[in-house]
């Protein structure tokens, strides 16, 4: 589903490489997680996976379904089915929620040369959803993020991801900020989303959210490359001993 | 006594009209510079128009100069004591030329007035009103002005309000060749409650200057105004705006803020936001920014397949149209909304 060829990407204007020949493959179906130090480069993977400007691809490809996803533009990218938690949901005053979502949905529609949902049908899944996630009708009345808690944030990440129904997904420290309650909803809402035909990407320091969503794989970013992997219980042990053994 | 001479308007040499060169975008239009205008009114219930002769007025500008010197009549409206109504005093077709508009709210008297500026005539438009709120009085305004790109433009209105009063007002301008949405406000009474909203939102080579001058001469005005600002192409936009609190004018309680967004290298933005207080015992606040969009923000909204173009409109309408969100006629405020969306 997601293979990274030997990938390395530098950020604009700076001489460092922060991602140096990675290579990993997270085929369909599976859900893989990556840990590391602070500084590793995992915010980075997910920027330049996802095309954020001010990141340059030095050498190496990404592809998603086989398709190289390095020439699209980031709205291509998301509309061929990458899609990012943000590890800091970003607070947008003036645009509501809703209608933030339906916008987003309606482009990744359009992308596909699918019809736009119309107002019935998009409110009928919203409602269900949100239901679903103890979000109340009233949140998403109000300018996306703005005045949310770190949890109702996190939660509306997985919102979004749920109504749009990404072909993989990626998700960055999505358990920074979250008590335990909040963990476990965000867990069931991306546990619901485990799909055969969709991967998932998990990035985060600690072991705790992978208590929640068990991972098939584990991998240790350290310098900006794969430095080990192994299953579910590796990730214990990590835990455990650290990453120096890795640096 | 003014002639049709060309030198005698204001030009970049004056103060008040540095950023607005009036003198020289008059050098390549002169229809209009001599012509009396005729607006049209849709009066609310109870209102009646009155045709009076056009006199001097004590505030000297050059709106009014022109005025004076080229209209025969000046048109008034008498707002009843204790008026009240759910219709607005409505003055449109300001095509050409010149006009004096004098608008009297008796005591306790509230007009909800809405001045639309369109003109389909590439021409000099100017437009002095003139408005005396007397006690307990409320006037709640509206400015609307999309002209064509090659009209020049002057509105300028000298608003006197005496103690109690409450003003409203909001100013939407898409600009033109020039264009200047001009308020002087005097506030000879105590406890007024002002709102001087306005945005501006210009493409092209668009102009606009959102001019105001608040003169506080008692105590307890409380002032806001929040003039947001959205410029592209090669557009350029001005704001001006002044508090001068006077002596008497203790607990004055003002804050001017203008925001605006650059979304091109070639645009210019030019702001002189101005404080001057003589009392000691005040609240008095101004701030100015200029910005781009943040490209974390753009980034999130294109990461959900939201393309490019379609967020950066979808941005620059949610930082105008908070300006909006006060206005009271539901129905203005979606025609707003919706010309403001049609331009991004």
């Amino acid at each position: 589903m997601l293979k990274i060829n030997n990938l390395s990407a530098n950020v604009d204007n700076g001489n460092k490489q922060i991602i140096n020949n990675l290579s990993l493959a997270v085929p369909a179906g599976e859900v893989h997680a990556i840990m590391g130090p602070n500084g590793a480069g995992k915010s980075t993977l997910s920027y330049v996976l996802t095309g954020k400007p001010g990141y340059e691809v030095t050498s190496g490809d990404v592809l998603l379904s086989g398709e190289s996803l390095l020439d699209f533009s980031p709205e291509e990218r998301a509309a061929k089915g990458i899609f990012l938690s943000f590890q800091y949901p970003i607070e947008i005053p003036g645009v509501p929620t809703m209608t933030f979502l339906k916008t987003a949905l309606n482009a990744q529609r359009r992308a596909n040369g699918l019809d736009e949902m119309g107002a019935p049908e998009f409110l009928k899944k919203s409602r269900a959803l949100a239901t679903e996630l103890k979000i109340k009708p009233e949140m998403l009345k109000r300018p996306l993020n703005v005045g949310f808690s770190g949890g109702e944030k996190k939660r509306m990440e997985i919102f979004q991801m749920m109504m749009l129904e990404p072909n993989f997904i990626l998700m960055d420290e999505t358990d920074s900020g979250l008590d335990v309650d909040a963990l476990r909803v965000v867990a069931e809402g991306v546990n619901k989303l485990r799909d055969p035909k969709r991967g998932i990407l998990i990035i985060t320091h600690y072991q705790r959210l992978l208590d929640y969503i068990v991972p098939d794989k584990v991998h240790v970013l350290s310098a900006g490359r794969i430095a080990a992997s192994g299953d579910a219980e590796f990730a214990k042990k990590l835990e455990v001993e650290g990453y120096d053994a890795y640096a | 006594m003014l002639t049709h001479d060309i030198n005698l308007f204001p030009s970049r040499r004056d103060e008040k009209w540095k950023y607005s060169d009036l003198r020289s975008s008059l050098k390549h239009l002169s229809d209009g510079i001599e012509d009396e205008n005729k607006p049209n009114f849709l009066l609310p219930d109870g209102l009646i128009l009155e045709e009076v002769d056009c006199e001097f007025s004590s505030v000297k500008n050059i709106s009014s100069a022109l005025a004076e010197n080229y209209c025969n009549k000046a048109w008034k409206i008498n707002v009843p004591e204790s008026f009240k109504s759910d219709q607005s005093l409505i003055i449109s077709n300001l095509n050409s030329g010149h006009s004096r508009i004098i608008i009297n709210i008796n005591t306790g008297g509230c007009l909800s007035l809405v001045e639309y500026y369109e003109s389909q005539s590439n021409s000099f438009i100017n437009t002095n009103i003139i408005i005396n709120i007397m006690d307990k009085g409320e006037l709640d305004r509206v400015i609307f002005h999309d002209d064509t790109q090659e009209t020049v433009r002057i509105s300028s209105a000298i608003i006197n309000s005496e103690s109690n009063t409450k003003i409203t007002q909001n100013a939407i301008s898409f600009g033109s060749a020039l264009s200047r949405i001009e308020t002087l406000l005097t506030a000879s009474g105590e406890n007024l409650n002002a709102t001087i909203n306005g945005a501006y939102l210009l493409s092209e080579n668009r102009h606009c200057d959102m001019t105001s001058n608040i003169e506080l001469l008692k105590p307890n005005c409380h002032i806001r105004q929040l003039v947001k600002g959205v410029v592209k192409d090669k557009s350029n936009g001005v704001f001006q705006g002044k508090f001068h609190v006077h002596r008497p004018a203790q607990h004055t309680d003002a804050e001017m803020r203008h925001d605006a967004l650059m979304l091109s290298d070639r645009s210019k933005i030019r702001s002189k936001p101005e404080l001057e207080i003589y009392a000691d015992d005040v609240a008095c606040a101004h701030g100015n920014t200029i910005g781009q969009l943040d490209e974390d923000v753009l980034f999130y909204l294109r990461q959900r397949s939201i393309p490019r173009a379609e967020a950066e409109a979808m941005l620059t309408e949610a930082f105008v149209s908070d300006v909006f969100y006060s206005l009271k006629d539901d129905q203005l405020q979606e025609n707003i909304l919706t010309k403001i969306r049609g331009r991004l």
